[in-house]
């Protein structure tokens, strides 16, 4: 958001912005120094659903969000689909549950493939079909159990 | 090399050709399976009524988890739509769900013609109007559709 950047000239070569280097990584020139240490892609989280930050430019409390919600979704109970529920699709792929498909089931009880869920859940912790909070949801569950 | 399109993307398009929502036409475009030339009808009983308003949308690479960019090609009198046809609807903002699809997005646009809501607006001097003196805001919206919705 509000990516104002000008076209690059020679002073604005940094390597803060590593991130954005996209095309021309080819020639690492000497006077840079050394590369830093991990250069594989970082991977991408969404502290919220509409932004999208590599590991490296979170705040201490987004990663500590992000992990408690890592953490949180292992606790949503997973399985095989095996045929028995008549879920037919799987609202976030739009493709037919098939038996032997990984999925998750959410404690309002919509099922997704895990793939499809765990990949929305990192960005809300909602169910897409109902937006009940999933952790209130789980609470609730927890305390009637 | 095109990036192949997901399951997802072409069964949306596929079922919006054969089961079309009455006033809603969405077509992709030629070039860019991503982006969709979209007509939709002024509902009735609305001041949009008889226009056909012309918009674009385009599902962004991490599409369906985040939600489409829409936008009003055609002018429009309306709090809830700025002048460059930018739309303020929370479901394509902070209530975006990947259960919703084109199909729903562009159901509740075709809603927020018909409910215009002056009190979250975008276009504040059109949301000022609404309220101040909403019998002259809706003359005007019906001025515009007849000017920018209704070319023969």
């Amino acid at each position: 958001m509000g990516n104002c950047l000008k076209t690059p000239t020679a002073d604005d070569i940094s390597l803060l912005h590593e991130g954005r280097a996209g095309s021309e990584t080819g020639d690492s020139s000497e006077n840079l120094g050394p590369p830093p240490p991990y250069q594989e892609e970082a991977p991408i989280y969404h502290p919220t659903p509409n932004t999208a930050r590599p590991v490296t430019q979170l705040t201490e409390d987004e990663q500590i969000r992000i992990a408690q919600r890592l953490g949180l979704i292992q606790h949503l109970p997973s399985g095989v689909y095996d045929g028995s529920k008549k879920g037919r699709e799987c609202v976030i792929c739009m493709n037919d549950f098939v038996i032997g498909d990984p999925i998750r089931l959410l404690p309002c009880c919509h099922i997704y493939h895990k793939d499809c869920i765990d990949d929305w859940l990192m960005r809300s912790f909602t169910c897409p079909s109902c937006m009940e909070p999933v952790d209130a949801a789980l609470l609730t569950t927890y305390q009637t159990n | 090399m095109m990036a192949s399109l997901p399951r997802r993307i072409i069964k949306e398009t596929q079922r919006l050709s054969h089961e079309p929502v009455p006033g809603i036409i969405a077509v992709p475009d030629e070039q860019n399976a991503r982006y969709f030339h979209v007509d939709v009808t002024g509902p009735s009983e609305s001041p949009f009524e008889g226009g056909t308003f012309k918009l674009e949308l385009f599902l962004p690479e991490d599409y369906p988890m985040a939600p489409p960019k829409v936008r009003f090609m055609t002018k429009i009198y309306h709090p809830n739509i700025d002048k460059l046809g930018r739309i303020c609807l929370d479901i394509l903002k902070d209530k975006w769900s990947p259960a919703l699809q084109i199909r729903t997005v562009l159901l509740s646009i075709q809603a927020l013609l018909s409910a215009p809501n002056p009190d979250d607006p975008l276009a504040n001097d059109v949301a000022e109007q609404w309220k101040v003196n909403e019998s002259h805001a809706i003359e005007t919206a019906k001025a515009w559709t007849r000017l920018y919705a209704m070319k023969s």
